[in-house]
């Protein structure tokens, strides 16, 4: 009883996460295409939510260790348990539902890692955690990232102006919105095919350590099915207020930028997971707007938001650590301990949601800037 | 850290636990390409509109909608220079999709 209780929260939790996996990311792939007006925010989400359902299927080759090394697990090693499990997403979720609220890019995944971390400090001591591959899969990728994706974004939005009498040839805004349609799509394609991914092995991991499935095997379908479904959903609700600071308020953003800033990501995603370097999807897309910011003559880049979004990643480990551990510390003392834990973080997600009625953004003021950024009229409506 | 380890690093690309060779790849090729595509891309327009008075002005507001003749110079280029946009695109489904490897 005790051990159906903890799988169906963790799954319930997982699934949640995935959820809110696919709310935060809708930004990166579709911020810039609403901010330019190359499709309708509603349509935006749909493209974006579908592509996910469909790379969520796509991919066959499931990560064999959700932590990827970062936590010794296996031989020789700790044995995470689902209740540590699921006290790393509580730290995960509650960080993701804080920085949407803000409405801050951060990477879910450096959240996922940061809420496991904190659990397994706490659940199986700091001998746990290999802080080597910490500070090489994810600090000094998060460093990297956002400045190799706005180098690349800043030239390519250069040579985007140069090229086009900067945008001012016949149809050129026209085509660089098509252009920023496509790149878009692809970002949110390959998006799918790697996040939902992670749901699905913490989801089965669970299950094989319940000893509801074989070691070894692959994903049930229905898990396969569920994560697709969740960040799908999730993408599909959309993430608005992070939407628009990435479209509008690190620097409004243009038809000939989104291209040259999407191709940027999606050249970056690529290449970089191709050759076994994967650098995140939130910090590369939020670098190349930046860059493309900075590569548009006469462009304002908000610093300002651009540092908030920076001291959010920073803390991004840190604070889903603290969460993780401190949920740990709660739920392997019992499944009642696990229960409460459940409560509480329902009870934090519900007030986030409150607050953040308070001041809503829909599909409808995305791209409506107030006070300190200048008003410009969303383009081409 | 010492001068052994900076001098291993020189040769295999490895230092603190982190394959710098593989990181500068990455960067030299994402930047490659994303600059050749976003370049012809924009070439491409650029092309097509080769003829015609700007659609735009200064100030970003729209001053003219007519189109005029196109040399067919131009209109093979721009379409050639979109061309290879299309094939990055089919390249990076397939990166994307592992059925196709």
């Amino acid at each position: 009883m005790d051990v159906l209780v903890t799988v169906a929260l963790v799954v319930t939790i997982a699934l949640f996460f995935d959820f809110t996996n696919g709310f935060h990311d809708t930004a990166n792939a579709m911020a810039t295409s609403v901010a330019t007006g190359a499709l309708k925010p509603k349509v935006a989400v749909t493209i974006s939510a579908v592509l996910n359902l469909v790379g969520a299927f796509l991919s066959t080759e499931v990560a064999k260790t959700i932590s990827q090394g970062i936590i010794r697990e296996g031989e020789g090693g700790i044995e995470i348990t689902p209740s540590m499990i699921f006290a790393g997403l509580v730290g995960a979720v509650l960080w993701n539902l804080a920085t949407w609220y803000f409405g801050l890019p951060s990477s879910s995944t450096h959240a996922l890692f940061g809420g496991l971390i904190g659990a397994a400090i706490i659940g199986a001591g700091i001998n746990s955690v290999d802080f080597g591959v910490v500070l090489s899969k994810v600090i000094l990728p998060a460093l990297i990232s956002p400045l190799v994706a706005a180098t690349v974004a800043l030239v390519a939005t250069y040579a985007a102006y140069r090229l086009t009498r900067q945008a001012r040839a016949r149809g050129s805004d026209r085509g660089f919105r098509h252009g920023q349609t496509v790149s878009a799509s692809l970002v949110s394609l390959a998006h799918g095919t790697n996040d939902a991914q992670k749901t699905m092995g913490v989801i089965t991991l669970t299950l094989i350590a319940a000893g509801y499935q074989p070691s070894g095997t692959a994903p049930q379908f229905w898990v396969v099915l569920a994560c697709g479904l969740a960040i799908a959903i999730g993408t599909y609700v959309g993430g608005w207020r992070i939407m628009r600071t990435v479209g509008k308020r690190i620097t409004d953003v243009q038809p000939a930028q989104g291209f040259a800033a999407e191709t940027s990501s999606a050249a970056t995603i690529l290449i970089s997971s191709h050759l076994g370097f994967a650098l995140s999807t939130t910090q590369v897309t939020s670098g190349a707007v930046v860059g493309s910011g900075l590569g548009k003559r006469l462009a304002t880049v908000h610093w300002g938001v651009v540092g908030r979004i920076a001291s959010a990643w920073l803390f991004t480990l840190p604070a889903a650590a603290i969460v993780g551990g401190l949920s740990a510390w709660l739920a392997v003392t019992s499944t009642a301990g696990l229960v409460v834990v459940a409560v509480l973080a329902a009870g934090a997600a519900a007030t986030l949601f409150v607050l953040a009625r308070r001041h809503p953004i829909t599909h409808e003021n995305v791209n409506e800037v107030p006070e300190e950024a200048p008003q410009t009229a969303p383009a081409g409506r | 850290m010492n001068i052994e380890s900076l001098r291993q690093a020189a040769t295999d690309g490895q230092f603190l636990g982190v394959d710098w060779g593989a990181f500068v790849v990455v960067f030299l090729v994402s930047f490659a390409s994303a600059v050749l595509i976003v370049a012809f891309y924009a070439l491409g327009l650029r092309l097509l509109a080769v003829g015609s008075a700007d659609d735009t002005g200064a100030d970003g507001a729209v001053v003219s909608t007519a189109s005029a003749d196109r040399p067919l110079a131009a209109t093979v280029g721009g379409y050639a220079c979109l061309a290879i946009g299309v094939s990055a695109v089919l390249y990076s489904l397939y990166l994307i999709i592992p059925q196709f490897h």
